[in-house]
């Protein structure tokens, strides 16, 4: 089959590789209609994820039709059409009884590499590297998931692909930001990033009963959308004051009832700190960026909610506890626990409630993607989302 | 290897404090290393009630379905088995011997002549707020220090081995299977790519954990 490869850092490549097959007994074979390009993925492009290895399929956001189910898979045959969870649980476990999917203790192979870098393991992840379960991805013609029985949401209706793709990470990583935020009817929500998951993000508050939603971002494109949702936007770039001016002066100088960072480890900055920062993971002091979370601790009202949808991977450098303590706030993160959300929010697609397609920019094949890839990193050609149809012949 | 024909040095078990944790209220920490012998202790918490996980531990012909490179276990006596293991293409052989066993509650084991020279003891144990077991296990070897060295440079440490031992026993007793990935669908590896596999322990096999897919 088709596959899209990492290569190295800035370096992918799409190859053809074996096909996947049943392993274990829980295991389906889903052959993959369509994919997407996820934020998480210039993580892996940028290098910031240790344990990438050349050769490794990339790919955590696809869904598809079943072609082969393990012994143990009764509730799924071959012909039905689901979307896939990009984190890998077991239902079995003490965290999967409790809900907390991504922290499930039996789907990452090798745990101990995440042991040793967390002191606990997560739960395995397609296409994102060997410390999380080395599983090849979903950028591909097909893939092999396990614990099939446990996570593929069977799509029932004749909603088109590009409608429900987005229920195998970015929605239901809104949805959970939203809900980590503590939201009460009325609040003020600002959100720190309008790619996609900033969207979702928003949408998913509104929802969840905020009375205004301040969203920032640099890029105009992305920012027109959030408005569209109907939050008020400050574009960082243009600011001639900071940012926490631009969110004082909107929340009447008390801050935001709850701030969600929707960017995560690799966050722009047009201050000083940014320098700081850029200087300091590069001689691998610090391997995160955390300049929004920072404004995000900063900004948030006292006893208010900090949700960190935003993934960060290793160490980061002066974060500003004393503020974090002196007003008392509450911080709430992690990989999305996707099994909880994916129903729920398919019926509210189903009921009209979104149509998550909006925001795709960019409908491309395998042979595109290296290309994209950069493009996606760089937000050049006002890309706020790619879709792949592994199946689309078309040369890069 | 010729240090791996040193005579068994195991204590037997169970020693004073065994594989458990707590004696009087107090926390027992797990014996130090000391000259050539190696200890391990390590627990998980598992979903499934003691006497099931004491009737999957205790029918040690099943071991090679979770424990690493066990190729076989031929039963040879009411409490003596007869363990093969093989890593690569060397093959070591030894006896064993059940020293302890109460049933839903806790085995001890140790060998008995052969290649290796180890005891161990596990224990099941309903955890608090009826919240799974707790299944706890201490890991005794001897073995020469080039061995150890040898093995922690191309295959697994010994003590990482008995950790992830228990890790796919508890992913079989919870799930019917043991998560992997070895055989995932790849494109061109680069040259250091074999190292890095050791390096991440993909190396070494994860063991089938059934029989069937
Ligand atoms: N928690 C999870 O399970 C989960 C799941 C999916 C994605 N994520 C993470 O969410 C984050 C966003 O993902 P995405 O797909 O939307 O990525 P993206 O790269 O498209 O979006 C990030 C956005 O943040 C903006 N940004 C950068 N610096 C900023 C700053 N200083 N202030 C305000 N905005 C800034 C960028 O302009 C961009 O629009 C990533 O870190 C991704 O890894 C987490
Ligand atoms: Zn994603
Ligand atoms: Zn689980």
């Amino acid at each position: 089959m088709k596959a899209v490869c990492w290569m190295g850092k800035n370096n992918v490549e799409t190859q053809t590789v074996e096909d996947p097959s049943i392993i274990n007994p829980r295991d389906a074979i889903i052959r993959i209609t369509r994919t997407a390009i996820c934020g998480s993925d210039l993580h892996l492009y940028d290098g910031f994820i240790p344990t990438m290895e050349s050769g490794d399929v990339l790919g955590h956001e696809f869904m598809g039709i079943v072609e082969e189910t393990g012994s143990e898979v009764t509730n799924l045959r071959r012909g039905d059409r689901v979307v896939v969870p990009f984190t890998i649980a077991c239902g079995n476990c003490f965290f999967c009884k409790k809900k907390l999917w991504a922290a499930c203790d039996n789907s990452n192979p090798n745990a101990h590499l995440m042991e040793a870098a967390y002191g606990y393991s997560g739960s395995g992840l397609f296409g994102y590297s060997h410390m999380m379960g080395g599983y090849a991805g979903g950028q591909a013609q097909y893939a092999r998931v396990p614990f099939a029985d446990v996570g593929p949401l069977k799509i029932e209706s004749d909603l088109s692909d590009e409608k429900v793709l987005f229920l195998s990470d970015i929605f239901p990583t809104g949805y959970m930001a939203a809900e980590n935020a503590q939201i009460e009817p009325g609040d003020t929500v600002a959100v720190w990033g309008c790619g996609p998951v900033g969207q979702f993000t928003i949408a998913s508050a509104f929802m969840l009963g905020a009375g205004r939603v301040i969203a920032i971002d640099r890029f105009e494109e992305r920012l027109a959308l959030a408005r569209g949702l109907g939050a008020g936007t400050v574009n960082y770039a243009e600011e001639d004051g900071s940012v926490l001016t631009a969110i004082k002066d909107l929340t009447g100088g008390i801050g935001p009832d709850s701030c969600i960072d929707a960017v995560g480890l690799e966050a722009h900055s047009v201050e000083l700190q940014g320098v700081y920062d850029t200087i300091k993971t590069a001689l691998l002091m610090e391997t995160d960026r955390p300049a929004v979370l920072r404004q995000a601790i900063q900004a948030v009202r006292k006893g208010g909610t900090v949700s960190i949808p935003g993934v960060y991977g290793g160490l980061i450098d002066k974060m500003p506890f004393g503020a974090a303590f002196g007003k008392g706030i509450t911080m709430k993160m992690g990989q999305t626990n996707m099994h909880t959300y994916m129903k729920p929010l398919l019926e509210r697609i189903e009921k009209g409630q979104i149509d998550p397609s909006y925001i795709i920019s960019h409908r491309i094949s395998l042979e595109e993607a290296p290309a994209m890839y950069k493009i996606w990193r760089d937000k050049k050609e006002n890309v706020t989302k790619i879709v792949i149809d592994p199946w689309l012949q078309r040369a890069a | 290897m010729a240090n791996l024909n040193e005579k068994p040095n195991a204590e037997p078990l169970p020693r004073q404090s065994g594989a458990s944790i707590i004696l009087n209220g107090r926390y027992l920490p797990p014996p130090e290393d000391e000259d050539g012998k190696l200890w391990v202790r390590t627990s998980a918490l598992v979903q499934s009630p003691p006497q099931a996980l004491y009737a999957l531990w205790r029918n040690v012909e099943l071991a090679p379905l979770w424990q690493e490179e066990i190729e076989e276990v031929v039963i040879t006596g009411e409490k003596t088995s007869r363990w093969t293991m093989r890593s690569d293409d060397k093959v070591i052989t030894w006896d064993s011997e059940i020293l302890a066993d109460q049933p839903a509650k806790r085995i001890a084991w140790r060998s008995i002549g052969g290649d290796s020279d180890n005891a161990g003891e596990v224990i099941f144990e309903q955890a608090p707020g009826g919240r799974g077991t707790y299944v706890i296990v201490l890991q005794e070897f001897r073995m020469g220090k080039l061995t150890s060295a040898w093995e922690t440079l191309t295959g697994r440490n010994p003590k990482q081995a008995v950790i992830e031992n228990l890790r796919h026993f508890k992913a079989l007793a919870e799930t019917g299977e043991i998560p992997r990935s070895q055989e995932a669908p790849h494109g061109k590896r680069g040259l250091i790519a074999r190292f890095k596999r050791s390096l991440y322990g993909e190396s070494i096999a994860t063991p089938p954990g059934t029989k069937v897919a």
